[in-house]
């Protein structure tokens, strides 16, 4: 199984994947502490994609991923990703009704 | 076509639409029931838990798993419903609601759970946390070494002259 290098290209192509076909796709994490690896698979049966790695930083934007797969197939696959991946907030401002200025 | 076995549809067994995997129970014949001893030992049911045992229970897996062995968890789309039922609601026009299934297994045992739109937050906030306090063994970026390796290289390499200086 080749492994993918990059973990944008990873988490894109598994967004992509779950999108195109959120039925049958499924996350997959794989712990072993004996080793100290970490290999992550996303597949949708038919194509596999997988990164694996033994460093506590990709750890962390794990954590991410985890957080996007689960807005994914707990809300659906049209869900708006920003607000899970922080790039651009989603939360506008409440408008302050003004009077004009203070005179 | 010879399908083989995997911990999601072990043979002999089927999986009810709750995902609970059922055995058939065991009949006159001596080798069906002989068979179906030996599939309940090498693929153990999956038991569905609520939220909170089931992060108790997952605690207690990498725990477990630290001298040896491995933890898998498995993030699925699934409405946990049966085809039938899928058909029903569609045809009465109402929309099927869909949950997000976390299975882990440690090979040893299986636990299971669902998520909703509406309990998923919290579930991820407590998940990142064991996640955080158990996965430990993975290196951390050792900077600073490595620039103190490369910079003694660099000291004995080059005692007399001073560094060419790169465009």
């Amino acid at each position: 199984m080749v492994y993918i290098v990059s973990w944008d290209e990873f988490v894109d192509r598994s967004v992509q994947l779950f999108r195109a076909d959120p039925e049958s796709t499924r996350y997959v994490v794989k712990y072993r502490h004996c080793d100290g690896k970490l290999v992550l698979k996303v597949t949708d049966n038919k194509e596999c994609l997988k990164f694996k790695t033994d460093q506590a930083q990709e750890a962390k934007k794990m954590e991410k991923l985890n957080n996007i797969f689960f807005t994914l197939m707990a809300r659906g696959p049209d869900v708006d990703l920003s607000e899970v991946t922080g790039k651009e907030p989603m939360e506008t401002q409440p408008t302050k009704k003004g009077r004009g200025r203070k005179q | 076509m010879h399908r083989p076995p995997n911990k999601f549809s072990p043979p002999g067994g089927f999986r009810r639409a709750d995902h609970q995997i059922l055995y058939p129970l065991c009949d006159s014949r001596e080798k069906k029931s002989l068979q179906c001893l030996t599939i309940c030992k090498e693929y153990p049911s999956e038991v569905l838990l609520q939220l909170d045992p089931f992060l108790n229970e997952l605690t207690s897996m990498f725990e477990k798993s630290k001298e040896k062995g491995s933890v898998w968890v498995t993030l699925k789309r699934s409405s946990l419903k049966s085809k039938l039922q899928k058909r029903k609601l569609s045809s009465a026009g109402e929309s099927i609601e869909y949950r997000c299934l976390i299975r882990a297994t440690d090979a040893k045992k299986t636990i299971s759970t669902s998520v909703g739109a509406k309990d998923h937050l919290r579930f991820q906030a407590s998940y990142a946390t064991i996640l955080k306090a158990h996965m430990t063994a993975l290196k951390k970026r050792e900077r600073k070494d490595r620039k103190k390796s490369t910079e003694a290289e660099k000291k004995e390499g080059t005692s007399t002259t001073t560094k060419p200086k790169k465009p």
